[in-house]
């Protein structure tokens, strides 16, 4: 299997790349969009994951709630994932050794799965027990999996900064 | 009432984490307060970046081998609000450096004062380091 080593490296001494891990204001700018923007799309999804397990808004329907928060969701996790990717690429190598980027990147495929399964599934049926104040077991369990995983992808994503073994 | 505990919690979490995000490494849990150096070397080379920068230096030691050392400073925004700029640093050039060193790697520290050979002291700290006043100097 060829190494990735080589193209980290492409990446990490293109001009832009460079002049960004230099800045003085272009760098914590896009680390302090990074850290708001996944404040936002945790919120709202944590929002609607309260409402999945039963802890909060039980007598509101379900798409009452997920429907309208849905964009804001998708434009937090846009702009958290456009920010994220620029701070990949600034310093690839370093990142590309850490172990808790590595569990975060496992993590955010789980999360994804996740999200994408209960979309394709028992969200479809919605219809049926969008009033239910005790979702269906599966969207409950959907719910409280979303929840444990987004707050340990932002305890690996802190980490990050804690290069303990490098 | 127990649904709004919870709610507070977790949001207390997330910002939290945000918050503290900013912070980088925290000081104590690499560097020592206890393990103050002064090094005086050369320096090999200087990476100018974001979040920290690193001074890379060499060392003499009393019995005449060279000890290299990395140092963990300001990242860019700070060293120019200081008044230090990138091309302050000249492979080759002496410099004193006062810090912390590493709890357990070795010869690595956390950076307070820098000084360059001209004499001008500048404050190359980092968030969290210990009350000692390098940069109030």
């Amino acid at each position: 299997m060829p190494s990735i080593l080589p193209a980290l490296e492409w990446l990490e001494a293109l001009a832009w790349a460079t002049a960004i891990r230099e800045s003085n204001w272009g760098y914590p700018i896009m680390e302090t969009a990074h850290v708001a923007s996944i404040v936002a799309f945790a919120g709202v999804v944590m929002v609607m994951d309260l409402r999945l397990v039963g802890l909060a808004f039980a007598q509101t329907p379900l798409t009452r709630i997920q429907r309208p928060l849905f964009p804001w969701q998708m434009a937090g996790f846009a702009l958290s994932g456009v920010t994220g990717l620029l701070l990949f690429v600034v310093d690839p190598l370093r990142y590309y050794g850490n172990v808790f980027f590595r569990v975060k990147l496992v993590l955010l495929a789980l999360a994804g799965f996740n999200a994408l399964g209960f979309h394709l599934t028992i969200f479809r049926k919605v219809g049926r027990w969008d009033e239910d104040p005790l979702a269906p077991t599966t969207a409950r369990l959907a719910g409280a999996v979303s929840l444990l995983f987004w707050s340990a992808i932002i305890v690996s994503g802190r980490l990050i900064a804690s290069n303990w073994f490098n | 009432m127990k649904t709004k505990i919870i709610v507070a919690l977790l949001t207390a979490g997330v910002l939290g984490a945000g918050q503290s995000a900013l912070a980088h490494h925290p000081f104590a849990a690499e560097y020592d307060a206890e393990k103050p150096v002064t090094l005086t070397g050369t320096l090999s080379k200087m990476e100018w970046v974001n979040p920290h920068s690193w001074i890379y230096m060499d060392v003499k030691q009393p019995d005449g081998t060279v000890q290299k050392w990395t140092i963990e400073s300001s990242g860019p925004g700070a060293m120019t609000r200081r008044g230090l700029k990138k091309t302050d640093f000249v492979a080759g050039m002496s410099l004193v450096v006062k810090g912390y060193a590493g709890r357990t790697k070795p010869a690595i520290a956390n950076g307070r004062t820098l000084v360059l050979a001209d004499g001008r002291s500048f404050y190359i700290g980092t968030v969290g380091g210990p009350n000692d006043g390098a940069d109030k100097q």
